[in-house]
């Protein structure tokens, strides 16, 4: 499961910019990482960080769901077709570089989509924007980020009815992809214009709510930063920092 | 940005997230995932393209919950420059002049993505491509070259039709709605 999930673990009570910045710097240490060692080290602290929030379970096997295909090409890729000295495994003879490298890669991938599965299953979206109105971020980032989600759904669904009206009208979704690629406007069009038509209401609407209004909004409960979690988040920052270096001396050296 | 730009970047973000749904049911092997980029380029201008191509990439990693791929925000970013210059030039007036604009915009997609993906991926990244990949490496290829190959393959036919597809929504705007984007009007 992708989503917020309601709980009192210490991440559900951090302030969202800590949730966000550990996520963030397993991002950006990932690509640092040029070991299998220190990758699948970042690995356990994405499942550590997946355990203190309470969503081990379902963070871990939504990450092996989403990382198994790229594992499974991965170890194809360059396991099997892969260059360089060969070891046999089983009846499969694989590249010792191209595992390496699999490794190293899946890992990573693993990591990160770990690390933010638990971000995205502990940071309730409202405390996000009470924070980040809180911070003084303008009213367009915040409006983009949190209102383009709950407009997806409408969205999904009238590309549905679309599709649904259109077949009853006698489009064939199938033949060659000429004929698909054709398909493509009675699909699109009324979908696409239908959301211009309502663009003018929507502007309406929001100049209404003083969204056009230049003046730093108040947050009517924002979350509570300590000066531990501002360290944390510091901390974080100069780690990340530091992997870096570490990876361009070795480069150089 | 004004109000209004911020709706149509909404929208913009909208279409690229939503628009895979129709491709799906159509079974075309191509994403159009910068439908809404390319539209907001010719409606509204660079900035909002940047900002609808960035907010995309961004979101369709909450939704899939896989933030592995954010360095290809890269490729927004030219999407909508390229695009607003071609928006500018009036290639989105006739067909075939769009259709030849997304194939230089696939090109120049191509040129962009390949080297993300072959540098920081070693090739594996979404789907499709990479069983294009795969399958060029299993018959020999270099992975460099699979890669790119790949790459291109996808980008082309992905950019032609995306490009086709947003020169025929802007000339299905009702002259109504086409008065109130001044950006069309140039």
């Amino acid at each position: 499961m992708i989503g917020y999930v309601e709980g009192r673990s210490p991440l559900h009570r951090a302030h969202p910019y800590t949730t966000l910045t550990l996520a963030g710097a397993v991002l950006f240490a990932a690509f640092a990482m040029t070991e299998p060692f220190t990758v699948w080290l970042l690995v356990l602290a994405g499942a550590a960080l997946a355990a203190t929030g309470g969503v081990l379970r379902s963070s871990a096997r939504t990450a092996l769901i989403l990382s198994l295909p790229i594992w499974v090409l991965l170890f194809v890729l360059h396991g099997l077709l892969g260059g360089g000295a060969r070891v046999a495994a089983g009846p499969l003879s694989l590249s010792a570089t191209g595992v390496a490298r699999a490794l190293v890669l899946g890992g990573r991938v693993t990591a990160i989509v770990l690390s933010f599965l638990t971000a995205l299953a502990t940071t309730s979206p409202h405390r996000l924007v009470e924070a980040m109105t809180a911070r003084g971020v303008p009213f367009g980032r915040t409006f983009l980020l949190a209102s383009t989600l709950t407009v997806l759904p409408r969205m999904r669904e009238r590309a549905t009815r679309i599709l649904e009206a259109q077949q009853c009208r006698g489009l064939r979704l199938g033949g060659s992809v000429a004929a698909r690629v054709r398909a493509l406007g009675p699909l699109a069009l009324p979908l696409i214009l239908g959301a211009l038509a309502e663009v003018d209401e929507q502007v309406l609407a929001l100049d209404v709510r003083g969204a056009a209004a230049a003046d730093r909004r108040t947050a009517l409960d924002p979350p509570a930063d300590t000066a531990v979690q501002r360290m944390v988040r510091w901390s974080l920052l100069v780690l990340v920092a530091a992997a870096y270096a570490w990876k361009f001396i070795r480069m150089r050296g | 940005m004004t109000l209004r730009d911020l709706v149509l970047v909404r929208l913009g973000v909208a279409v690229n997230l939503v628009i895979g749904q129709i491709v799906v049911a159509l079974l075309l092997p191509v994403y159009l995932d910068s439908v809404g980029t390319i539209l907001v380029a010719a409606l509204v201008g660079p900035r909002a393209a940047i900002a609808a191509g960035l907010v995309s990439q961004v979101l369709s990693a909450v939704i899939s919950g896989n933030f592995s791929w954010l360095p290809f925000a890269v490729v927004q970013i030219v999407i909508a420059l390229y695009a607003s210059a071609a928006a500018r030039l009036g290639l989105f007036r006739r067909l075939w002049t769009a259709v030849a604009a997304g194939v230089g915009l696939g090109f120049i997609a191509a040129s962009c993505s390949a080297p993300i993906s072959y540098f920081v991926f070693s090739g594996v990244t979404a789907g499709g491509v990479t069983v294009v990949t795969t399958v060029l490496r299993a018959v020999g290829a270099p992975l460099g070259v699979a890669v790119a190959a790949a790459s291109y393959a996808t980008d082309l036919l992905d950019k032609a039709i995306a490009c086709g597809l947003v020169c025929v929504i802007l000339r299905g705007l009702p002259r109504t709605l086409a008065a109130r984007f001044p950006a069309l009007a140039r």
